[in-house]
């Protein structure tokens, strides 16, 4: 398992820690197992973190274009 | 009455009336209630004025109709500014609209009402066609206009909340005439997008007619259609437009539309906390277990009978040892007794009892004198009887 966060989504890493978060919670799971799954958990954690605290709002505006169903984007403004 | 000096043709009298008429009612203010309303494809609109006594049949062209900030509907009083024109063809007159309005603002209500139990009666309000709005959106399509204050808050309560959104902005213009084709183009380009969530359809607050807009049929259809789900905030806690109706959700304000399509990043803050208090929580119990299963062991009845047998055969190692004493004692003193025996033996043999019975021993230089030929006569004798010595002096 573990260590290919790195290309998951914020929304899959969160799935993730839940997921671990209820394995973690069960009687029955092994000692390594167990170190292993918090382990990554801890990584995780720190990831979706940093995600969190690093991310700037990103917005952009369609360019009104009525006559062609295509839309050309371009990067609005940042206050 | 003019006195008539000649006889005239269709045309001459037509046009005679043609100029009277529309001399006459060049600019008029008329009141009454819509009837038979036609919007045409060329964009002209064609309906009837009435009131209970009489009817007349009304144009707006479409140069004029593109200023009216709302479309008229059958049964509503308006007020509108014109003139009479003759159109000579067909020998009918008719009223040529310049401007319109509600006759109040009981007259929008009324528009409202209308098409609010139309649309309901078609059952585009129905709770089965409400999309769920979801609980982490990656983009969010906005449709409202890109310098209204409303758009700015959408923003930082965007910022605030969750900023690894994009907000992906249709602008539209939100009030006045064309703001209804707006808005619908707008909800069509995010749709043609693909990858856009949830969309949010706002405004800020503003009186009935500034939110007309949001009433209107065609806007009302297109969020219906709208394959995203659509989020709408228009005006105030106070204010429902039809879009409210039928938007998949209705916010009492552009920013509660906002608050409602992001997450708040403190929820999941809150949660990795929680996660790595429980799990650490949770690690720790595991190893509580785990040490307490060896320690069990280790007090265990199994576990202790190695130590047992130890014992046991340390008890029988000090047994085996005592025994040995014991035997080792009564060897010794058995020894002891013999040896005891054999020395009073001895005793028996002892050469002071074969003296006693008159026997002598014989020394001459401080030896025993054994035998005849040893013995030189003449030389220092001592002779030794069981009681004493007696030296013999020759």
């Amino acid at each position: 398992m573990t260590k290919k966060i790195a290309k998951d989504t914020f929304e899959n890493k969160l799935d993730r820690l839940e997921e671990i978060s209820h394995l973690l919670e069960s009687d029955e799971i092994g000692l390594e197992y167990a170190m292993a799954l918090y382990q990554e958990g801890i990584e995780l954690s720190k990831d979706c973190i940093s995600t969190l605290k690093v991310a700037e709002l990103k917005i952009t505006q369609l360019k009104k274009n009525l006559d062609t169903l295509t839309t050309d984007e371009e990067n609005f403004f940042e206050e | 009455m003019f006195e008539q000096t000649e006889i005239l043709t269709v045309s001459e009298l037509t046009r005679q009336i043609k100029q009277t008429l529309e001399e006459e009612f060049l600019q008029i203010t008329v009141q009454g209630e819509i009837s038979n309303f036609k919007p045409h494809v060329s964009g002209h609109w064609y309906f009837n004025l009435k009131d209970s006594g009489a009817v007349i049949s009304c144009t707006m062209w479409k140069g004029y109709n593109s200023s009216v900030f709302f479309t008229p509907q059958d049964g509503i009083k308006i007020t509108v500014i014109g003139r009479i024109t003759v159109y000579p063809p067909r020998g009918n007159y008719q009223f040529d609209v310049r401007s319109m309005k509600p006759a109040g603002i009981g007259e929008l209500q009324s528009a409202f009402e209308i098409l609010k139990q139309k649309l309901s009666n078609e059952g585009l309000f129905d709770e089965e066609f409400k999309k769920p709005i979801p609980s982490l959106p990656r983009r969010i399509g906005i449709v409202t206009a890109i310098d209204g204050a409303a758009f700015r808050d959408m923003i930082s309560i965007a910022r605030r909340r969750f900023p690894l959104v994009e907000l992906v902005i249709a602008p539209s213009k939100v009030q006045g005439s064309g703001a209804a084709e707006n808005l619908v183009e707008s909800i069509k380009t995010l749709n043609r997008k693909k990858d856009i969530d949830v969309i949010i359809i706002g405004r800020g607050g503003g009186s009935i007619e500034d939110l007309w807009a949001f009433n209107e049929e065609i806007v009302v259809r297109s969020i219906f259609e709208s394959k995203i789900p659509v989020i709408s905030g228009i005006g105030h806690e106070i204010d429902f437009t039809i879009s409210d109706f039928v938007a998949d959700l209705r916010a009492a304000t552009p920013s509660a539309a906002m608050e409602i399509a992001t997450p708040d990043k403190a929820d999941y803050f809150a949660f990795i906390n929680d996660f790595l208090y429980n799990s650490g929580q949770n690690i720790t119990n595991l190893f509580d277990n785990k040490k307490n299963r060896i320690l069990d062991s280790i007090g265990s009845y199994g576990f202790k009978m190695p130590l047992d047998l130890l014992r046991r055969k340390s008890q029988q190692v000090d047994g085996i040892v005592y025994k040995m004493s014991v035997n080792f004692d009564k060897q010794f003193l058995m020894l002891k007794n013999k040896l005891s025996l054999l020395s009073k033996s001895l005793e028996s043999h002892d050469v002071k009892k074969t003296l006693k019975k008159g026997f002598v021993l014989v020394k001459q230089d401080s030896k025993f004198i054994t035998r005849s030929s040893k013995f030189i006569c003449g030389k220092e004798t001592q002779l030794e009887f069981f009681d004493g010595e007696v030296n013999l002096n020759s």
